[in-house]
């Protein structure tokens, strides 16, 4: 039975302080573990904007919103203006959007987008966030093209009464000639969309769209030619300026040409503060780790030293106390690792949501914060958490119990002939 | 005894210790020769010294001035590594509290100096064993200190003491947590032990006292007449 062994022994003597002392590390833990998550899902989220924005144009027809309905912004891209684009060195890809504002509960209103099934279906307004999240039946395939369905944002879907469970049976008329402040009618008929599917971006005014295929936008609002946005999807980030100039030149000063600035603010200010603030988190609970630790192997020492003096004076070495308590110190650092990888599991796509809209968002700047709102964060266990939970347990052991360890090598054999 | 070859030699040692600015002498300037094999009782009123010449010979202080030779070897020019072989090898510890581990079986703890020392498993397993049946422990093996009575734990501290055939085992008052009849025992398996190695034992039992080969008075750090 070697020192190893009597360290693991040594962890049996006092139950209860051991359950207690594994809770004291375990929470540390879970708090380690929801910030790792947090840091993940918002690399995650921040990874597809950066896919989907910062290395999309967007070309708008000049000076206007490009909606075919709004007072005064309903001029739109002439109808040759993609294949120019399409036909530019480094564009890979060029989506064309058709928007169409609806009035419903006023003073709001909602957006009608028509587009190519197949394409990333962008929120208006931020237009940063694309392919928000299904939630309910499917999305548009290239079979719905030309037909009278749709896709809607959950808040919409709200309003209009349709639930989740109602999908590829609930309609939606929609109604041009309605009008709003600034929405002016259009002297067209009604048309009746088959909801196929619902979906949910993670903030208010995203949740308002529908969805639905370009050529049943232009037969709803009578648009046969043109483009209200064209997003121009560039092969890398570096030739975004260089594409930005040749669209410039190829299409003229029809279109006004919206770079991604916003989005790289955002990958530059956003996800720098959720990593430092996670990161921030993360020390914060290996330090509570090493403090526990600290603590209790300091107590353990001081309740032990006659024992400790015994086994030096019966021939224990100083190497033999050290490993003794290191042992007891990461066998009580990893049993507290693994109460928090439970508890994490248990509770930990729940709870990091809240945390992190206690203590990360309110850090956000303020106009991204509704992309963060519901944050999934996945309470998986992969073997890099595994991995981080191990080498945590280790250093806080190592950290937390030098001094203990220390005192406890320092003690002299003469500790045993003291009398009780 | 056998004086020709002494086991423990002290020339000239003192042990000062600073108080209140003011030095006290524990160990006052004391030579002695102890041989191999028998029993020497330390005795002597609180404060007049015993433990810590105990202390000195087991390597576990160091002295003032002077020198301690134990088994031919200056013990307080030792390293702190040396100290630990020392102590390992050539000394056994009898406390008054037994200082059993508790989280482990008497078997285990008479196995323990062993392990300290290299032993295999089998051969330390084999020894524990046959030292705790010599002193009636056999029944016991597997029982933990909190099971034992204070005499049986003394039993196993005198076991583990001799574990490792060291040729000096120290005890510091080994019956002062006993009672009369238990203590007797223990005086006994004392005196048995002796016959194969030198025990030094501090007491203020005299009936332990009068067991020794010989008896040393101490009074104000000096030994008496």
């Amino acid at each position: 039975m070697g020192m190893i062994v009597l360290g693991l022994r040594n962890l049996l003597r006092n139950k209860v302080r051991l359950v207690l002392v594994a809770i004291l590390i375990g929470v540390p833990f879970f708090l380690l573990l929801a910030m790792n998550a947090i840091g993940d899902a918002v690399q995650r989220q921040t990874a597809v904007l950066a896919e989907n924005v910062n290395t999309v144009l967007q070309l708008r027809a000049r000076g206007s919103m490009g909606h075919v309905n709004m007072v005064g912004q309903d001029r739109i891209l002439p109808q040759d203006v993609p294949e120019k684009v399409r036909g530019i060195e480094h564009v890979e890809r060029v989506e064309p959007y058709l928007l169409a504002m609806a009035p419903i509960t006023p003073p709001n209103f909602v957006m009608h987008v028509g587009l190519a099934p197949t394409a990333v279906k962008r929120l208006e307004s931020h237009g940063e966030a694309g392919n928000p999240r299904i939630i309910a039946g499917r999305d548009l395939t290239p079979e719905d093209a030309g037909q009278d369905v749709a896709i809607i944002g959950q808040g919409y879907a709200q309003w209009a009464g349709i639930k989740p469970e109602d999908m590829g049976t609930a309609t939606l008329t929609v109604d041009p000639t309605r009008t709003h402040p600034v929405i002016f009618a259009m002297k067209r008929p009604t048309r009746e969309l088959r909801i196929v599917g619902m979906y949910a971006s993670g903030y208010v005014f995203g949740d308002l769209q529908l969805f639905m295929p370009i050529e049943t936008f232009r037969s709803i609002y009578g648009t046969d030619q043109g483009t209200s946005w064209l997003f121009v999807k560039v092969d890398s980030v570096e030739n975004v300026p260089l594409v930005a100039q040749r669209v410039r030149e190829t299409v003229g000063y029809v279109a006004d040409i919206l770079v991604p600035e916003s989005a790289a603010v955002f990958t530059a200010t956003t996800s720098r503060t959720v990593k430092q603030l996670s990161g921030a988190g993360g020390l914060l609970a290996i330090a509570l780790m090493v403090i526990v630790v600290f603590f209790v192997l300091l107590m353990t020492v001081r309740e032990r030293a006659r024992e400790i003096g015994t086994l030096k004076a019966i021939g224990a070495s100083d190497g033999g106390v050290t490993v003794q308590f290191l042992t007891e110190a990461v066998a009580l650092s990893l049993l507290g690792g693994a109460l928090g990888l439970l508890l994490f599991q248990a509770v930990g796509a729940m709870v990091t949501g809240r945390l992190f809209a206690l203590s990360i968002g309110p850090f956000l700047p303020s106009h991204y914060k509704p992309l963060f709102e519901s944050l999934a964060v996945s309470n998986q266990v992969s073997a890099s958490v595994l991995l981080l939970v191990l080498v945590v347990a280790v250093v806080a052991a190592v950290v937390g119990s030098a001094y203990g360890v220390w005192q406890a090598v320092r003690l002299s054999p003469l500790e045993a002939m003291k009398h009780e | 005894m056998n004086r020709a070859t002494p086991l423990i030699e002290l020339r000239s040692v003192s042990k000062s210790y600073r108080k209140g600015g003011e030095t006290i002498d524990a160990i006052a300037d004391i030579d002695l020769e102890l041989p191999e094999k028998g029993m020497v009782a330390i005795v002597g009123p609180s404060g007049s010294g015993k433990s810590t010449l105990l202390h000195l010979i087991g390597a576990m202080d160091r002295p003032t001035r002077g020198e301690v030779v134990v088994a031919g070897r200056v013990v307080n020019g030792l390293s702190q590594g040396e100290l630990t072989r020392f102590r390992r090898r050539t000394v056994g510890f009898v406390f008054q509290t037994f200082n059993l581990i508790p989280n482990l079986s008497a078997l285990e703890n008479v196995a323990l100096p062993m392990e300290f020392n290299g032993a295999a498993k089998s051969e330390r397993t084999k020894r524990a064993k046959a030292l705790l049946e010599r002193f009636q422990l056999g029944h016991r093996l597997k029982h933990r200190a909190n099971e034992l009575s204070g005499g049986e734990m003394q039993r196993v501290a005198i076991a583990r003491a001799i574990a490792n055939e060291p040729r000096l085992v120290l005890a510091d008052e080994p019956t002062g947590n006993l009672d009369s009849k238990t203590g007797a025992l223990i005086y006994e398996l004392l005196k048995e032990i002796s016959r194969e190695r030198t025990v030094l034992v501090v007491t203020h039992a005299e009936p332990l006292a009068a067991m020794a080969d010989r008896v040393l008075h101490l009074q104000d750090g000096r030994i008496g007449a």
